[in-house]
């Protein structure tokens, strides 16, 4: 995505306006127009309600329904989209959107400051059961003076706001009247029309001709749920889909090796860590840690368990990102100097026993557990893995906290508060390791107040930095994500999204 | 007829049973559906917030209350997982497996009568060890063999079958049952194998029995002693053992679902129990018992057709 940001006159009156332009030129590229084309998809779609779903597979689907207000560009700075320009007041207490004219939903009516209004409070009321609602957790209120201006007044001051809007489950904009029935039959201002789905097998999507950033290139999208990798792969094989996602690592080769296809991968969206929980005893001492760390060979991991489908990294920030610290270096597998560290924290060999939870719905998590097995043998820990299924993961590990190392993944976080905040303040919502660090508290309770973007995303080095030192977790690896697709789908560039993990069909196209 | 009144009654009592040991069961299951659907999503409040809005708070006898209300009244209410309604996806995945389990049964009947009846006719013979070799062989390998190899065959290979996918018959037809072709195949192949072998045994008792040979000495020709004599005396204990594994197809050809993502029964079944949707587990384990037993029902009243000697009483 291109938009040139514009900081203009009304930046003199003490405020900053930021103006997404688009070239027509942009918006017209389709070499080809027309044509169905079928997705084999890897996940089985949930509840449509986009305010409601918190899984990212659902999200895929409503990525090509919804637009909100603001979105971001390949490196994930935030730039203006329902919204024709917007501007921060100085202190950062309102947000004011100016509304492009004549964007149209799916029904046919003209989105008005009334829907987004409506929208927002919608994820506000807690009757609606939102994933997200914390995101306005310190909106005051919403007011619309006129039909294409919103002004969100803050209670205080959160630096994050705008770019969680970014993201659809906080910030997708949808008809007034509309939530009830989003569940069956979500209608937003996207490219593309919700038609039917049936569930477990198919979500049919069709172009949206009054689409306000240009009508899609393909007619119909088809996604066919297949949630077997090997029956996704025969259908690509056969012909039978144009495309599919969620290739499994070690048959990528394959698909590679076959001349009517190609293969798109990316490292960015997915990382991996490694877990210790701080109400284990021993995993309070720093040094244990540590040695836990050394007794990792991040690379022979990434080798073993992931086939070398990524990239090993210390931080889980995205690297596209202008807060990712480039500067953290993973620790090398030292066993001897791991040896040390125990002993000087008063475990000789033996005296460690760890119990490691893996959850079977992420297979490799499984296969590095095994791999560790053998690297925390040498350095005279005994480790045992417990296979637990996602649900039992679910409910022992993140919920109830009752581990004493694990393994997860997480994808699609990009925006710092809702990454770093959640994970490492000792108040978040995802420290199920409990993590409490004074120095990361004070560090992200500031970026939020921070409302300079360079300075907050020099906030975040510091959190990763702080996270590195005291191993808090031991970031392994991002993840390639990745793509087959026959060799007649066109616009693959454009598939997906700055978030790693959603795709956008509005810009791919059938070559026949 | 007061037969039929008095198994429906006593299925009514089967039923209830049943959805009161499902949703305890379930209950004591780690884990809940709020949990599921924000994953590693979720934080304490937001969990807290989801759990009540879905009425999850609500006490256990009250949420049950709820649903054997609503299932009386004839409504199934909402899957908690899809947010959508339960009868209609009931009746889609009842459809997608209705659609296989008559076909599989189809193709495994037309093929164990014939078979299992030549090989009790040459009993001993080389026929007969032919015969048995092939349901031997249906016998021992697993039906999700069958499919990858019908795949790569049908689909990868020849082109003339979809490898996947599921087609509402109402769409279209000829294409429905295309696509449920091959995964009805690969089941009818283990199943025939069953049936042959019970067509076999059932048969070759019977030909060793004294009317038999009466029908011979008559001079009867052989065609009308083996099938209308022979058969006809042999189909109960076939159709019998034919409607139980109906019954038993509904809820339980989940690899073979997955293997053709051919979603019925068996996967919603699954899903539903692997995201603790409540009131989608209690739908779909009460139907597939409903339809376990109205086949077999349906197979005690068709038995005095088959054998006019038995009465139903």
């Amino acid at each position: 995505m291109k938009s040139k940001i514009i900081h203009n006159a009304i930046s003199a009156l003490g405020a900053t306006v930021i103006l997404g332009l688009l070239s027509p030129a942009w918006a017209a590229s389709c070499p080809v127009k027309g044509g169905t084309l079928i997705w084999g998809h890897s996940e089985t779609t949930q509840n449509l309600y986009t305010h409601q779903t918190g899984t990212i597979s659902t999200m895929r689907i409503l990525q090509n329904i919804h637009d909100g207000l603001v979105t971001t560009d390949k490196n994930l700075n935030i730039i203006p989209e329902l919204a024709e320009s917007y501007v921060v007041s100085k202190d950062g207490m309102s947000y004011t959107f100016k509304l492009r004219d004549g964007v149209k939903f799916h029904d046919g009516s003209d989105m008005t400051s009334a829907d987004v209004k409506y929208s927002f409070e919608k994820v506000m009321d807690p009757d609606t059961g939102a994933v997200n609602k914390p995101v306005f957790n310190s909106v005051g209120s919403i007011e619309t003076p006129d039909n294409l201006t919103v002004i969100i007044k803050m209670d205080k001051i959160n630096a994050p706001f705008l770019g969680r809007l970014a993201a659809l489950g906080a910030g997708a904009i949808i008809p007034e009247g509309s939530a009830e029935t989003q569940g069956t039959m979500p209608v937003g201002a996207g490219p593309f029309k919700f038609v039917r789905r049936e569930i477990g097998n198919e979500v049919e999507l069709e172009r949206f001709d009054d689409y306000w950033n240009g009508p899609a290139c393909i007619e119909r999208l088809i996604a066919r749920e297949v949630t077997e990798p090997t029956v996704r792969l025969t259908g690509l094989r056969t012909g039978e889909m144009h495309l599919i996602n969620d290739i499994p690592a070690d048959r990528i080769d394959e698909i590679k090796a076959d001349k009517n296809l190609e293969v798109l991968s990316w490292s960015h969206g997915v990382f991996d860590f490694v877990n210790l929980n701080y109400k284990f005893e021993p995993f309070q001492d720093q040094r244990v840690r540590l040695a836990v760390d050394y007794i990792i060979d991040k690379e022979v991991l990434l080798q073993g368990a992931l086939w070398g489908q990524g990239k090993t990294a210390a931080s889980p920030g995205f690297s596209s990102s202008a807060s990712y610290n480039k500067d953290l270096t993973q620790r090398p597998q030292d066993i001897a100097k791991a040896k040390a560290l125990l002993k000087e924290a008063g475990y000789g060999p033996g005296d460690l026993k760890v119990v490691f939870k893996a959850t079977t719905n992420y297979p490799y998590h499984v296969e590095a557990a095994q791999i560790l097995v053998e690297w925390f043998r040498e350095a005279g820990v005994e480790l045992t893995i417990e296979q637990l299924t996602w649900a039992d993961w679910l409910g022992q590990v993140w919920v109830d906290k009752d581990f004493q190392m694990s393994m997860m993944n997480f994808n699609s976080i990009w925006e710092e508060d809702f990454l770093y905040y959640s994970l490492y303040n000792s108040t978040g919502g995802f420290n199920y390791r409990g993590i409490n660090d004074p120095v990361i508290d004070e560090l992200t309770e500031k970026a939020r107040v921070t409302i300079d973007d360079a300075a907050r995303a020099d906030i975040y080095k510091e959190v990763q930095q702080r996270v590195f030192d005291k191993v808090h977790d031991i970031v392994v690896w991002h993840r390639n994500s990745s793509f087959g697709a026959q060799k007649s789908v066109g616009g693959l560039d454009t598939l997906v999204n700055a978030d790693g993990a959603t795709y956008h069909f509005h810009k791919v196209w059938l070559k026949e | 007829m007061a037969y039929f009144i008095q198994r429906l009654l006593s299925m009514a009592v089967t039923l209830f049973l049943i959805s009161i040991i499902t949703f305890t069961v379930t209950n004591i299951l780690p884990g809940d559906v709020a949990m599921m659907i924000m994953g590693t999503q979720s934080n304490p409040a937001a969990l807290a917030n989801l759990r009540e809005s879905l009425g999850l708070n609500d006490p256990l006898i009250y949420q049950y209350g709820r649903w054997i209300f609503g299932m009386l009244t004839g409504d199934w209410g909402n899957s908690l997982l899809f947010k959508q309604p339960i009868g209609p996806i009931l009746l889609q995945k009842m459809t997608a497996s209705a659609l296989i389990v008559l076909l599989s049964m189809t193709i495994a009947l037309t093929l164990a009568i014939p078979l299992g009846v030549w090989s009790a006719v040459y009993k001993n013979r080389w026929q007969d060890t032919a015969g048995s070799s092939v349901s031997i062989l249906g016998v021992s390998l697993p039906d999700f063999f069958w499919g990858i190899m019908l795949i790569l065959l049908f689909a990868r290979a020849l082109g003339w079958f979809p490898s996947s996918g599921f087609v509402h018959p109402n769409e279209d037809f000829l294409l429905a049952l295309k696509h449920a072709f091959l995964p009805s195949l690969a089941l009818g192949l283990g199943l025939m194998a069953h049936l042959t072998r019970m067509t076999r045994a059932t048969m070759t008792g019977i030909l060793s029995q004294e009317f038999i040979r009466v029908a011979r000495a008559k001079g009867l020709a052989e065609k009308t002693v083996i099938w209308q004599y022979g058969l006809a005396n042999a189909i109960g204990p076939v159709m019998t053992v034919a409607g139980l594994q109906m019954g038993y197809l509904f809820g339980s050809i989940i690899v073979m679902e997955s293997l053709f993502n051919y979603t019925g029964m068996g996967w919603l079944t699954y899903q539903a129990l692997l995201n603790r949707d409540m009131p989608l587990i209690q739908a779909t384990v009460f139907i597939i018992a409903a339809v376990v037993m109205l086949v077999n029902l349906l197979v005690d009243l068709l038995y005095p057709i088959f054998d006019p000697r038995i009465e139903l009483k």
